[in-house]
């Protein structure tokens, strides 16, 4: 917390920083995840339109900022969901 | 920088499994244990598995069950650890305690507000203490949110004691560089797909937990989970007295709903009604006994089913040894908060209520407020912070104001003159002065307009903080002054409880006896600290009790060396029955004990005390408080004849006192010897211009004229220098002893140089009689005085004992020896000692070091101070010529 005794940060974090100065642009993406999400799970991700496809769910919605996008990403994690693909349908 | 969000489900996506526990039913994975051994023969193993994998359970059980790889050492990293500084005193904690249980901690006392860069480098000194090889296990590593602390473990873990392992664990692949290491084939590694299950084991977890399936419907559970551990205990929960397991494993198989998500629902509905009620509204706080579960779910009961459903593994562990504390499995508590805000959503902001009612009438008020801005009440939240800031600042527990500042999205204080209480407080405990002054000038505005239930409680915080902000700046008279009015508003309050009044008292008596002390009315110190402490005692507040104790340690007309000594010692005893010996506050008493150390020339004991008073100090410390340890370190290197060195601490204590805005007791003592230093180092016009410089106040007949002595004996004029002295020497009164001790000395210097050495060995003798009472070794040593010794006939002093200990110090203490001896067998300089020792060899002066490396300037000092003494060095040119030696400068490490 004391942020006057920041060490500087290495190479590799600093990267990690700056590339989060550079925004993405807002965009559409599709998330395919392995399995049917259920009511419980689907609402996890409010912000996002799902679709069952196979033995698939996915998601597809309009994310403002990296953060949005890592916040699906995490909360995909945190239920134990298998990621096979994320990818931007189209920039905003 | 805000962890929670008001909206709970929000931040789900931050938290984290950390797998089950290790309760009755869980299969030994013999062969995983045996993995784990040989990967701990490497330095580093990394565990890198989603959650659910089996992670904390493996640890765990490896923990248990280990005991010939010596001590294990378990700290699992809080959840979104934002914070370095907290991040390092868990693992501390954890290397230097006992095995700690994972049960809830008791409301985080607050911490000393020691750097990260020194907290790592006091882990890593701990880890190399202890004799047996230790293995510290570091949990949850991904919920580690600080690129500081991942850089500082990056660093740990490049400079590990041979003897020490780290296990890290996380749910993704660390951020951490570790290719040196691996290079050298010292990182394993353990992968989701080590952690599956094999076929085999899941007919063992089957039968372990008495679920009759027959092979095939093991192959198809195991098949259809793929082996992960919480699909396959989620399973055995809901088959676990199934009318017909085949026709469940064969539904699970049949359907192409995501794993857990399809199991956790089908065991929550498998529950009963109370049960699932209970589940799903106490899933809304991270940790629960059975009355708070009872008080969230509406019904008694709860805890019956809580320990139920930890006896029947169902996803819910107790956290302490009595089980009265329970928390859910990451992945089933948000799994339940989901449910909850999904179907129960209308009565989540009243839930939430309930849960902030809860832990405030239990004085968890962090969580308190953190269930508050859930429940969307703001200023509410704020009104709870400002209504215990006086309470947190009166017990020291900066943490806590930390943590519960960070609770409020960014921004918020603007709108919650509340808030400023505590933001006042969290700036003056960083030393950030100018920014406490104005937090507090708004939180005074505003205590104008609270009502005036609130309004009194408002202005005994404002009060008090405003006199340790005056204390802290060094504005004496505004304390004093501050202390007045406060006196008199507080006898006029009669009708307001007691309570509050002793507690306000407390604080000016401390504020008042600090200030008395640093300006040198020592008997008044005395008087109102003692009062404080005895007022604090009998009022319970321990941190007010040691701070008071923490400043009586000091010497004066009345208090003996050795007394004060022993005060200061009991200070510190004190500390640390409260276990508050780590905080700043307790800074003076280690340098009151180092100090007193010194002046009865015990040089090595006094070093050991004052490294941890430098320890304990935080960057932050008081410029007064600094005042002492430069004086302090500046005494020891004078005392080992390492003047240049001496200088520098000199001329630092100089520059803190310049801070002050009153004048420091110890400001004479300071211009005399950092002028005196000068002048032996050859220096005497700029000595000179020190005397000439310290014109308020100064003392002609004390300090002052001694160092005037020392300039004209350096400039060979020992004549005049005794002209000088005599007057020191033939003042009966108002003369501090070690200041009569050193004149005499000094005559008895000059009288040799002149060649009367019947008038030397008087004037030796006179100063042994001067330094006798109190042991004050120390001028002996400072004024070089071993040829005046020697003039002295042995059989001729009244003080042969003490002569004979200051003639073994001189010769046996003398700092080349030791020098010598170290230089042979150095200690290892730490990381950050390293970066500082780069500098060295450069032009930068030590501030244009500190900005480099952006830390404090204090923090530089430390560790040159460290460098200088770890390297037998007495200032920076011999400190460079050593560590090229040892070619320490050529590492190329960063």
């Amino acid at each position: 917390m004391s942020n006057d005794h920041r060490i500087p940060a290495s190479p590799a974090h600093q990267g990690g920083r700056q590339d989060d100065r550079v925004s993405t642009p807002p965009g559409l993406y599709t998330i395919r995840i392995k399995g049917r999400l259920g009511a419980t799970g689907l609402s996890a991700f409010p912000s996002m339109e799902s679709e069952v496809k196979g033995s698939e769910t996915v998601l597809t919605g309009l994310l403002e900022d990296r953060s949005a996008l890592f916040g699906v990403v995490a909360q995909i994690e945190a239920l134990g969901l298998e990621l096979l693909e994320l990818r931007q349908v189209r920039a905003r | 920088m805000t962890s929670v969000t008001t909206q709970r489900g929000e931040h789900l996506q931050q938290l984290i499994s950390s797998d089950a526990s290790v309760a009755g039913g869980l299969l030994d994975r013999e062969d995983l244990l045996e993995m784990l051994d040989r990967a701990v023969r490497r330095r580093v193993t990394v565990i890198s598995a989603p959650p659910g994998s089996g992670k904390t359970s493996l640890l765990r059980a490896w923990a248990d069950r280990s005991t010939d790889l010596g001590r294990v050492v378990f700290v699992s990293v809080d959840r979104d650890q934002q914070d370095a500084q907290r991040f390092w005193e868990a693992v501390l904690d954890a290397v230097r305690g006992p095995a700690r249980s994972i049960g809830p901690e008791p409301q985080s006392a607050a911490v000393a507000a020691v750097d990260g860069d020194q907290l790592v480098d006091t882990v890593r000194s701990a880890l190399a203490e202890h004799v047996e090889p230790v293995v510290l296990i570091i949990d949850d590593l991904h919920e580690l949110r600080s690129a500081d602390a991942l850089t500082q473990l990056e660093q740990l873990l490049a400079t590990l004691p041979s003897s020490a392992r780290v296990v890290l664990s996380s749910r993704r692949d660390p951020a951490i560089r570790l290719h040196q290491l691996r290079l050298v084939d010292e990182v394993a590694g353990i992968r989701a797909s080590d952690l599956r299950f094999t076929e085999d084991e899941t007919r063992e977890l089957l039968a372990s937990s008495g679920v009759g399936l027959s092979d095939a419907g093991a192959a198809a559970l195991h098949q259809r989970t793929e082996g992960w551990a919480a699909g396959l205990r989620l399973a055995v929960i809901s088959l676990s007295g199934h009318p017909d397991p085949e026709r469940f494993v064969a539904e699970f198989s049949g359907t192409d709903r995501a794993i857990g998500d399809y199991l956790m629902a089908e065991m929550l509905q498998r529950q009963p009604s109370d049960v699932q009620r209970m589940l799903l509204r106490t899933s809304l706080v991270d940790r629960m006994n059975g009355e708070l579960a009872g008080v969230l779910a509406g019904r008694p009961g709860a805890e019956q089913m809580l320990l139920e459903l930890e006896e029947a593994n169902a996803f819910v562990m107790s956290l302490d040894p009595q089980r009265t504390w329970f928390r859910y499995h990451h992945l089933l508590a948000d799994f339940l908060r989901l449910e909850l805000r999904r179907t129960l959503a209308d009565e989540l902001p009243d839930l939430h209520r309930r849960a902030a009612r809860w832990f405030a009438e239990h004085g968890d008020v962090v969580e308190a407020v953190r269930h508050t801005l859930a429940a969307g009440d703001r200023p509410a939240a704020a009104r709870l912070v400002a209504d215990h800031s006086f309470r947190w600042v009166l017990d020291g527990q900066a943490g806590t104001i930390r943590d519960v500042l960070q609770a409020f999205p960014e921004g918020a204080s603007a709108d919650h003159p509340d808030l400023a209480l505590a933001h006042a407080a969290a700036e003056l405990n960083r030393g950030r002065l100018e920014e406490a002054a104005a937090q507090l000038e708004l939180a005074e505005s505003h205590v104008q307009s609270a009502p005036p239930a609130r309004r009194r409680r408002l202005a005994v915080a404002v009060a008090s903080l405003r006199l340790a902000l005056a204390r802290r700046s060094g504005q004496f008279g505004e304390v004093i002054e501050q202390v007045k009015l406060l006196d008199a508003s507080v006898r006029d309050a009669s009708s307001e409880p007691i309570a509050m009044s002793s507690e306000l008292r407390g604080v000016a008596l401390l504020n008042l006896g600090i200030v008395e002390t640093w300006s040198g009315r020592l008997a008044d110190a005395q008087r109102h600290l003692s009062e404080g402490a005895a007022l604090a005692q009998t009022i319970g507040r321990p941190y007010l009790e040691v701070a008071c104790r923490a400043h009586q340690g000091f010497p004066s007309k009345l208090v003996s060396v050795a007394t004060a000594r022993e005060r200061a010692r009991q200070a510190v005893a004190l500390a640390e029955r409260y276990g508050l010996e780590d905080r700043p506050i307790v800074t003076p008493a280690f340098g009151a004990v180092g100090g007193m150390a010194i002046w009865m020339g015990e040089f090595d004991e006094g070093e050991r005390w004052l490294r941890r008073a430098w320890e304990v100090a935080s960057a932050h410390v008081d410029p007064a408080a600094a005042v002492l340890l430069h004086v302090a370190t500046g005494m020891l290197h004078a005392g080992r004849g390492q003047r240049r060195s001496a200088l520098d601490e000199f001329e630092a204590a100089a520059q803190a006192q310049s801070l002050l805005t009153g004048a420091h007791a110890l400001a004479p003592r300071i211009t005399g010897w950092l002028a005196a230093t000068q002048a032996r180092l050859g220096m005497p016009d700029e000595a000179r211009a020190t005397l000439e410089g310290f014109a308020a106040g100064s003392d002609p007949r004390g300090a002052g004229g001694n160092a005037r002595a020392v300039i004209l004996m350096a400039e060979g004029d020992s004549a005049a220098a005794l002209e000088v002295l005599r007057d020191v020497r033939d003042t009966t009164q108002g003369v501090p002893g070690f200041t009569l001790v050193e004149a005499h000395l000094l005559a008895g210097i000059a009288h040799l140089d002149l060649g009367d050495r019947s008038a030397a060995a008087a004037a030796a003798e006179a100063a042994l009689a001067a330094a006798e009472p109190d042991r004050l070794i120390f001028p002996f040593a400072m004024a070089e005085a071993a040829d005046l010794l020697d003039a002295l006939p042995h059989h001729e002093t009244a003080h042969g004992a003490l002569l004979a200990d200051i003639v073994d110090l001189l010769r046996d203490g003398s700092a080349p020896s030791t020098d010598r001896e170290r230089l042979s067998q150095p200690e290892e300089l730490s990381p950050s000692e390293l970066r500082v020792l780069r500098f060295l060899p450069t032009n930068l002066t030590r501030p244009e070091i500190a900005r480099e490396l952006y830390v404090s300037i204090n923090t530089v000092n430390t560790h040159v101070r460290n460098i200088y003494s770890k390297l037998g060095a007495r200032d920076r040119s011999s400190a460079v010529q050593h560590a090229r030696e040892l070619r320490l400068l050529a590492t190329g490490r960063s």
